[in-house]
């Protein structure tokens, strides 16, 4: 009785399951697809609106009682900050293919894809365009979609979006890395390679803002690209006028003005320029590094830049120098210290704070070079980028939100308050 | 609650009663073989629907030490290895046979075995920035015990094995995640011996 039972049971539950593996991979990724703009829509796409949720925030810029909060390619958070525990967004100032910005009295220069515009930021409220200078930026990137410009009078520009895709595909479960990269995303991704390779290295994603693209100095406003610096003279503040156009080289990443000389982090080293005569910036010296992110702080003597590995920052490693700029014509390496993942970094005698990505926020004592000392770290937040403002207090934008902090004491930094993030997560 | 005391009670004594004409021993069934399976992907590319389909067999051997505990059932523990292509893993499981029929002067008959446990990966070994992992492990079947004059006896097994694995795959550009599921559904053919 027992028996046949069995059997059968045994021969419904093999007759039920086949023999046949089943393999599934799933990818999440960034996929980016061509989309064609025209410069008109571009052009008229500038305006004032209501005050907004903070999404994909890049690059921060204070001025005065207020803070700019770059939404990626979006435009600008405006954020009133008269008291930096309860800082209020203001308005939210919609500019097409936004990523830097510099601000010089109620001026705000801002790039607009291809273009720089000039806007009289008086009323937050009631933004003005007063200035443009159209088609001075050939190429860019925003979380590595990238835009290009069809070429000077076009009406059309190029651009892509970048989605985030999870896609599972069935495999035959011989995992070799091939399987799994021959749909969607591959098109634009291969596309996305060769355009990378043709500039020979892609930007970072620069959402630190000691990695800012723009610096004002003198009647100037330094702008870097890919490969170029391009200076704007603003003597009238409002009538931006195209100045020189200096080569630089491939994989430029940031500027950082400091008296009259001007940082520029590469991702193959750091420039110094001399800015003694403005409207022409000269080359002192160049000092060389591993091929990797590098943002840049200056004190009177020395450099400080971090350098670090990801994605875009192809075989970079993760770590601090510590640079003798003394004599600016021979800048020399004093000593490198390990991080885990340094991004924006900002210098205040005798502290220096560097955010780690996603391992937080750190503070350090450098009155040593050679013993460059820890003090804190917050590892519960992503720390991108830190502006230090006068009355010891902190701007840090991480991925989370915009944080503000109290550093009066180094080795216990104090919340004052946060902007929270709805950051879409990849 | 005095319905149950009674069934432990005829239990106890039934184990009792059996002890007596039979003594539990040790039991060994060390069996080597081949999975035989396929693999036939079928994706939907752009509106096509494209199917291919691979034959796959891989070498399996295992050993089940366990103890006699009734004439019919011996419970134990399995370890086995298997190769399949791409991943080396190694099932610890829990296993019984029983058997279904039974020539006492013979000792030959067909058996019923069931396994059931997780493969570790600790054989395995992975390419760079790729992490295999095993997974649950279930193997029903059917055997055939030729016994032979020396004691032990000889087996032909075929069962069905289901096993799961898990691969981390290294992250392409832009590539936030990227892992393989895996769920290997063989026929397994054994031949081995049992003393």
């Amino acid at each position: 009785m027992k028996r046949p039972l069995l059997l059968i049971f045994l021969l419904t539950a093999l007759s039920q399951w086949s023999c046949t593996d089943r393999c599934e991979q799933t990818r999440r990724y960034k996929r980016y697809t061509p989309v064609t703009l025209t410069v008109a829509q571009v052009r008229q796409g500038i305006r004032s609106e209501a005050a907004r949720e903070l999404v994909n925030p890049g690059k921060i810029y204070a001025k005065g009682n207020y803070l700019f909060i770059n939404e990626l390619k979006q435009g600008l958070h405006i954020v009133d900050n008269t008291n930096p525990a309860a800082p209020r967004k203001v308005a939210f100032l919609a500019i097409p293919g936004n990523g830097d910005l510099a601000v010089r009295g109620n001026i705000l220069y801002a790039d607009s894809y291809m273009d720089l515009v000039a806007l009289n930021i008086a009323d937050p409220l009631n933004v003005k365009e007063v200035g443009r200078v159209g088609d001075v930026f050939q190429s860019g990137q925003f979380d590595g979609a990238w835009w290009h410009s069809s070429g000077v009078g076009s009406v059309t520009l190029s651009d892509s979006r970048m989605d985030i895709v999870t896609e599972t595909i069935k495999t035959d479960c011989e995992n070799n890395g091939n399987s799994g990269i021959w749909r969607g995303g591959w098109l634009a991704t291969s596309s996305f390679d060769s355009r990378a390779l043709s500039s020979a290295a892609p930007a970072t994603s620069g959402q630190a803002g000691s990695m800012a693209r723009f610096a004002l100095y003198d009647r100037y406003l330094y702008t870097v690209s890919q490969s170029d610096m391009q200076l704007f003279d603003i003597k009238n503040l409002e009538q931006p006028q195209r100045g020189a156009k200096i080569n630089m080289g491939w994989g430029i990443e940031t500027i950082f003005p400091y008296k009259d000389k001007l940082f520029i982090g590469s991702n193959s080293g750091m420039f110094i320029y001399d800015n003694a005569n403005p409207s022409k910036p000269t080359l002192l010296s160049t000092f060389q590094h591993a091929f990797a992110c590098d943002p840049v702080v200056v004190t009177d003597t020395r450099a400080y830049v971090t350098l670090r590995s990801g994605t875009n920052c192809r075989r970079g490693s993760d770590q601090l120098d510590v640079i003798d700029i003394t004599n600016l014509s021979n800048p020399t390496l004093i000593k490198t210290y390990p991080m885990q993942n340094p991004h924006g970094l900002g210098v205040d005698l005798p502290n220096l704070f560097i955010c780690e990505g996603k391992h937080g926020l750190k503070s350090f004592d450098i009155s040593s070079d050679l013993n460059v000392k820890q003090l804190e770290h917050l590892n519960n937040m992503d720390a991108y980028d830190v502006i230090l403002l006068p009355n010891k207090l902190m701007l840090m934008i991480g991925k989370d939100g915009l944080y503000q902090f109290d550093y009066a004491n180094p080795s216990q930094l104090r919340q004052v308050s946060v902007i929270p993030v709805k950051r879409l997560e990849i | 609650m005095k319905k149950w005391a009674f069934v432990l009670l005829f239990l106890a004594s039934s184990m009792a009663q059996a002890q007596d004409a039979f003594k539990r021993h040790y039991v060994n069934m060390t069996e080597f073989g081949g999975l035989f399976g396929r693999v036939m992907p079928e994706n939907n590319w752009n509106g096509t629907l494209n199917r291919t389909v691979t034959n796959r067999v891989n070498f399996t051997m295992q050993t089940f030490n366990g103890v006699q505990l009734k004439p019919r059932l011996a419970v134990g523990a399995t370890v086995g290895v298997d190769w399949y292509n791409t991943a080396l893993l190694m099932p610890i499981a829990a296993g019984v046979r029983y058997d279904l029929t039974r020539n006492k002067t013979k000792k030959s008959g067909l058996f019923a075995s069931f396994d059931a446990g997780y493969a570790v990966r600790w054989l395995h070994a992975d390419a760079t920035n790729y992490e295999t992992k095993g997974g649950m492990m279930l193997n029903p079947g059917v055997g055939l015990k030729i016994g032979m004059k020396s004691g032990s006896a000889l087996i032909l097994s075929l069962t069905y094995k289901r096993q799961q694995a898990r691969v981390q795959n290294p992250l392409g550009w832009n590539e936030s995640s990227n892992f393989e599921e895996r769920v290997y559904n063989r026929m397994a053919f054994r031949v081995g011996v049992s003393f």
